[in-house]
C-alpha cells in the first residue's frame, strides 16, 4: 500500500517542499530509504523504528521503501524522521484518516522514545511550506517561536509523535502556536562606543560614512592606535534591520543553528568578526552537508577582517564573488546553490610585517620587499572594491576632549540610510556593486571635476564609481539633495594611496 | 678627518683605511707622457682584476710606468696588499684572452645601452674626480658628459626617507637644478631617487651613479627615472664594467665616487647606520665641502644627520637658498603666479607651510570639521600644493612653498 507526506528540506539557507513517499509491499522484512538520502537520514530507520514501537505502533514486518521527492536532491538532515514515521503508518494502515497528509507538513526529528526533537532552519522549511500552499505544519514543540515568524501558515507544535498521529487522525487536535509579538528593535548592549575612541578623527568619519553607505572599508595603520577598537565600534551604528531584512537573515542563522529559538527574529544587523584563521569554507559556506558562512552570517550587516593580510589567500579571494554578486554561489556535482551573502567590508590590517611604515614617531624594521610583498597580500581585484581607505594615527597627536558617542553618530546614520532607500530602494555603496551595477547620477559639472580628479590621482573607471557613490553618501549625511564639488573632494580624500 | 669614524657607526669608514701617503697615491703620479687610447685596453684589463683597487691600481703604475708595461710583467702581482685568494688566477686568464679583447667585449657590451669607457687618463674624465684621490682608474659611462663639467652637488640620504625627507630632498634637488648645478646622487629608493627627479623635472641636469653596471641598473624600478635623467642631459657613471655578474653592489665604492664627483655633499636624512654617512666620510676624507639637513630630534631618520652638525662635521642647511650661496651661487628663483585658493584650503596651506602636520594636527589648529578638512586636503592634492608621501602627514610641494603664505 502506498501513502506520501510532506515535508521539508534544507538546500543552503532555503527550504524545499519534500514529498516522501512510503510503499510497503510483501516481501522479506526492510526498511529502505532513498532519493539521495545521506547518511543522518539513513540513520533514521533506526530512529523511527525505535519510535514508532516505543509510541504503541507497530512496524510492519514487510519490505518497506521510503522515497524522498525530487530525486535528484541531495538530503541530509533530521527533519524528515516524523514525516517517515508517519507515512509508514499511513501505507501500513494504522492512520485510519488520511485525509490531512495532503494539507499538512511535518517537521522534526524523532527521539528513540517517540518524542519530537527540534531540528535546525525550521524558519526556511516553514517558509518553503507555505510558499508551496500547504495550510499547516507539525513543528516540534520549542521550535513555534521560530517557526510562527513566517505568516500565512498554521503552526502546530508537538511534543510527541502519538499527538502528532492523533492530530492526523482527527482524534485529537494539535492545538495551534499563536504568533508572538516581534520585539522591538533596542542597540545593542556590550560593543564598544564611539566615546572610547582617542582621535582617530579620520577614522570615525569614514566609518560614519561607511556604515550609512554600505561601503567597504580599509584602516591601515601601526600596531596599537586603534584600529580594531574603532572598527568594532560599527556595530553600535548599524541601523535596525528592516521587517523583510529582518526574516532574511533570521532565516540564515536559522539554517546555520545559531538562532536563540525564544526569540528567533533578529533585528539586530549582524557584525561578524571571523578569526584570522578561518579556513575559506567557513569564511564562504560549504562543506559536505552546506552550511552558511561567516560572509552570509554577516549579510545585511558587517563583516569585519582584523589583521586581513594574515587571512588565508584563497579566502581572502573568495569574498570577491559575494562583494560583487551579493550572494555566495557553491558549485556542487548536482548543481550550484546560491545563499545570500550582502555585506559591508571592514578589512584593519599593518602596512608592512613590523606595523610601523609611513609612522612618524617608530622606524619600520622591515625592507622595502618584504614590506611590498606582505601589502600585495591584498589583491588587486579585492583592493578595487574596498570604497573607502584610511591611515589611523597614533593617537599621540590626538584631540582627548569631546569624541562623539555612537547614539549621536548612530542617529544621523539611520536617517542618510532612510534617505537612500527612499530614492533608490537600495544602499549607495549597493549601487555599484554587481554586474548590474548603476551608476550613481551626477550633474554634468560635477562628472567633469570627477574625471579630471581621476586623472589626476590615476583612478581607475571603477574607482571613480566608488567615489561617486561614497559621495552621494557623504551628501546623504549632509542631509542635501544633491552631491556637490565638496563632498567628491572629501570622498577622494579616502582613496587608497598608491604606497598602501 | 679621523673624527668621522666616532660620529659615524656604519661599517668601516673609509677613513679607517690606512691614508694615502704620497708614494702610493695619484696626486703626484705622472701621467702625462702616456696615450690615452693605447693604454686603454690594458687598464680596462687590471681594471678587472678582482681586488685590485685605485691604490693598487696607482702603486702598479708608478713601479711600472704604463698599464701596457705592467700588463706584460711577470711581478705584477707582488707586494700589492689585500688582494683577493683567486687574484693570480683570475690575472691569468684575462692574460690568456688577451687585455685587446677583453676590452672590446667590453666595450661591445657597453656599446647595447650607449655606454663608453673613461679611463682617469681621458680628457673626458670628470675633472671633479680627477682632483681626487685616491681616483677610480676606469669608469663606465652613458649619457652626456657635459654633465660633468657644470659645477656638481651631491645630494645623499637613507632610502627609508620619511616625507620630511622626500620633501627637503626635492627642494633642493630642485632649487639646485634651476642655478645650473648638476645634482649627483646614487639612483637609490628614497632620498636618492627624489633629488633625481625634482632635478629632472626642473629641466636640470642630473648624474647618477650605479652600485651596479650600467647594463643591469639597481634598482630596477627605477630605469625609467634612469631614462629620463639621460634624456635631459644628465648621465649614468659605474665602476662595474658591463656584463660582469656581481653579487652584493659595492655601495661603499660607489658612495665615494658621488662625494668625489662632488663639490659639496648634502646629507637629507640619515639614521645611525646608513650609507649615506660613508658617502659623508667620503667626502670629508676627499675635503669636499659637507652640508647636512637637520631633523626633529626625535626622528630616527635624522639622527645621523643631527649628529654630523654636532660633531661639527656639517656644516646646516637652513635653507634650500642658503645652501646655494654658501657654495657660492645665488638662487635663481624664478617668481611664481600666486593660485587662486579658497578661504579653507589657503587656511590649511598656510598651517602646512608652517610644519607638515597629520589631519589629527591640523583639526584643532584650523577650526574645521573632519570633513570640510579632508575635502580641503583633496583640493590641494589634486592642485599638487600638497602630498602625504602615503603616509598620514600631509606635506607642502614645492609649488606651494613657492607661492609662499597664502594670504
Amino acid at each position: 500500500m502506498l501513502a506520501q507526506t510532506l515535508s521539508a528540506s534544507l538546500l543552503g539557507v532555503d527550504g524545499v517542499p519534500v514529498r516522501v513517499e512510503v510503499d510497503v509491499a510483501f516481501g522479506l522484512p526492510s526498511l529502505t530509504i532513498v532519493g539521495l538520502a545521506g547518511s543522518q537520514v539513513q540513520e533514521a530507520r533506526e530512529r523511527v523504528r525505535s519510535a514508532l514501537r516505543n509510541s504503541g505502533f507497530e512496524l510492519p514486518a514487510r519490505r518497506i521503501t521510503v522515497n524522498l521527492a525530487p530525486a535528484d536532491l541531495p538530503k541530509d538532515g533530521t527533519a524528515y524522521d516524523v514525516a517517515i514515521a508517519v507515512g509508514i503508518l499511513a501505507a501500513s494502515g494504522q492512520l485510519p484518516d488520511d485525509t490531512h497528509l495532503a494539507k499538512v507538513a511535518l517537521l522534526g526529528e524523532l527521539a528513540l522514545d517517540g518524542s519530537l526533537r527540534p531540528v535546525i532552519g525550521v524558519m526556511s522549511l516553514v517558509a518553503a511550506a507555505q510558499a508551496a500552499g500547504i495550510v499547516a505544519v507539525v513543528v516540534p514543540a520549542g521550535d513555534e517561536t521560530e517557526a510562527t515568524c513566517i505568516a500565512g501558515i498554521d503552526v502546530l507544535p508537538a511534543t510527541r509523535l502519538g499527538d502528532v498521529v492523533a492530530h492526523l487522525a482527527g482524534v485529537r487536535p494539535l492545538p495551534a502556536a499563536t504568533p508572538s509579538a516581534a520585539p522591538a528593535w533596542a542597540p545593542p548592549v556590550g560593543v564598544p562606543d564611539l566615546a572610547d575612541v582617542i582621535g582617530q578623527a579620520t577614522g570615525r568619519r569614514a566609518l560614519e560614512i561607511a556604515v550609512a553607505g554600505r561601503h567597504n572599508l580599509a584602516i591601515s595603520g601601526p600596531p596599537g592606535v586603534g584600529k580594531t577598537l574603532l572598527a568594532r565600534c560599527a556595530e553600535g551604528l548599524l541601523p535596525p534591520l528592516e521587517d523583510h531584512e529582518a526574516s532574511e537573515v533570521s532565516r540564515i542563522y536559522s539554517a546555520a543553528g545559531l538562532l536563540d529559538r525564544r526569540r528567533p527574529l533578529i533585528r539586530q544587523r549582524p557584525f561578524r568578526a571571523p578569526h584570522h584563521t578561518v579556513s575559506t569554507q567557513a569564511l564562504v559556506g560549504g562543506g559536505p552537508r552546506v552550511r552558511p558562512g561567516e560572509a552570509s552570517l554577516a549579510h545585511r550587516g558587517v563583516l569585519f577582517l582584523d589583521e586581513a593580510l594574515h587571512f588565508r589567500a584563497d579566502a581572502l579571494d573568495a569574498l570577491r564573488q559575494p562583494l560583487e554578486a551579493g550572494s555566495v554561489t557553491i558549485a556542487r556535482v548536482e548543481g550550484a546553490l546560491a545563499m545570500p551573502a550582502r555585506f559591508s567590508l571592514l578589512v584593519a590590517f599593518n602596512p608592512c610585517p613590523c606595523g610601523w611604515l609611513g609612522s612618524s614617531s617608530r622606524r619600520c624594521q622591515c625592507d622595502e620587499g618584504q614590506a611590498r610583498r606582505y601589502a600585495g597580500r591584498l589583491s588587486g581585484p579585492l583592493r578595487d572594491r574596498l570604497d573607502l581607505w584610511i591611515t589611523a594615527e597614533e593617537p599621540r597627536h590626538a584631540n582627548l576632549d569631546g569624541a562623539e558617542p555612537s547614539s549621536a553618530v548612530a542617529s544621523r546614520v539611520r536617517a542618510a540610510w532612510h534617505r537612500q532607500l527612499a530614492r533608490q530602494g537600495v544602499a549607495n555603496g549597493e549601487l555599484v556593486a554587481g554586474p548590474q551595477a548603476g551608476a550613481v547620477e551626477l550633474p554634468a559639472l560635477l562628472e567633469t571635476l570627477l574625471r579630471r580628479r581621476g586623472v589626476k590621482f590615476h583612478l581607475s573607471p571603477r574607482r571613480l564609481q566608488r567615489t561617486a557613490a561614497v559621495a552621494r553618501t557623504i551628501a546623504d549625511l549632509a542631509g542635501d539633495e544633491g552631491v556637490r564639488g565638496e563632498h567628491i573632494d572629501e570622498a577622494l580624500h579616502y582613496r587608497p594611496e598608491a604606497a598602501a | 678627518m679621523i673624527g668621522v669614524s666616532a660620529g659615524v657607526d656604519a661599517g668601516p669608514p673609509p677613513t679607517r683605511t690606512p691614508a694615502v701617503d704620497e708614494r702610493t697615491g695619484w696626486r703626484d703620479l705622472d701621467l702625462g707622457g702616456l696615450d690615452p687610447d693605447d693604454e686603454r685596453p690594458f687598464w680596462v684589463a687590471l681594471s678587472l682584476v678582482p681586488g685590485l683597487g685605485p691604490v693598487g691600481f696607482a702603486r702598479i703604475l708608478r713601479r711600472h710606468g704604463s698599464a701596457r708595461a705592467a700588463w706584460a710583467s711577470r711581478s705584477l702581482l707582488d707586494g700589492l696588499p689585500r688582494l683577493v685568494p683567486d687574484a693570480p688566477l683570475a690575472l691569468r686568464r684575462l692574460r690568456q684572452r688577451g687585455a685587446p679583447a677583453v676590452a672590446r667585449r667590453v666595450a661591445a657590451n657597453l656599446a647595447q645601452v650607449q655606454g663608453s669607457i673613461v679611463t682617469a687618463l681621458d680628457p673626458a674624465y670628470p675633472p671633479a674626480l680627477g682632483m681626487a684621490d685616491p681616483r677610480p682608474p676606469v669608469l663606465y659611462a652613458s649619457g652626456d658628459m657635459a654633465a660633468f663639467a657644470a659645477p656638481a652637488v651631491a645630494i645623499v640620504g637613507t632610502r627609508r626617507a620619511t616625507g620630511y625627507g622626500r620633501s627637503v630632498a626635492q627642494e633642493l634637488a630642485d632649487e639646485l637644478a634651476r642655478a645650473g648645478v648638476t645634482v649627483v646622487s646614487g639612483l637609490a629608493i628614497g632620498i636618492d631617487g627624489e633629488a633625481h627627479g625634482a632635478a629632472v623635472a626642473a629641466g636640470g641636469r642630473s648624474v647618477g651613479v650605479l652600485p651596479s653596471p650600467l647594463d643591469r641598473i639597481y634598482p630596477p624600478r627605477h630605469r625609467e627615472l634612469a631614462d629620463r635623467m639621460i634624456a635631459a642631459g644628465g648621465a649614468l657613471l659605474s665602476e662595474v664594467a658591463p656584463g660582469t655578474v656581481i653579487g652584493r653592489p659595492d655601495f661603499a665604492r660607489r658612495n665615494r665616487i658621488i662625494a668625489g664627483l662632488a663639490q659639496a655633499v648634502v646629507v637629507v636624512e640619515a639614521p645611525d647606520r646608513s650609507g649615506a654617512l660613508l658617502t659623508a666620510a667620503a667626502a670629508v676624507q676627499l675635503e669636499r665641502e659637507l652640508f647636512a639637513v637637520p631633523g626633529p630630534i626625535d626622528s630616527l631618520a635624522s639622527r645621523g644627520c643631527n649628529r654630523l652638525i654636532a660633531d661639527q662635521l656639517a656644516a646646516v642647511v637652513t635653507s634650500s637658498a642658503g645652501l646655494l650661496t654658501s657654495i657660492g651661487l645665488a638662487s635663481r628663483r624664478l617668481p611664481i603666479s600666486v593660485a587662486t585658493l579658497s578661504d579653507p584650503e589657503a587656511r590649511v596651506l598656510y598651517r602646512l607651510l608652517e610644519k607638515p602636520r597629520s589631519v589629527e594636527e591640523l583639526l584643532p589648529i584650523t577650526g574645521m570639521a573632519t570633513a570640510a578638512l579632508a575635502s580641503a586636503l583633496t583640493l590641494l592634492e589634486a592642485r599638487g600644493l600638497v602630498t602625504a608621501y602615503g603616509g598620514a602627514t600631509f606635506h607642502p610641494t614645492l609649488a606651494a612653498r613657492r607661492i609662499g603664505q597664502p594670504r
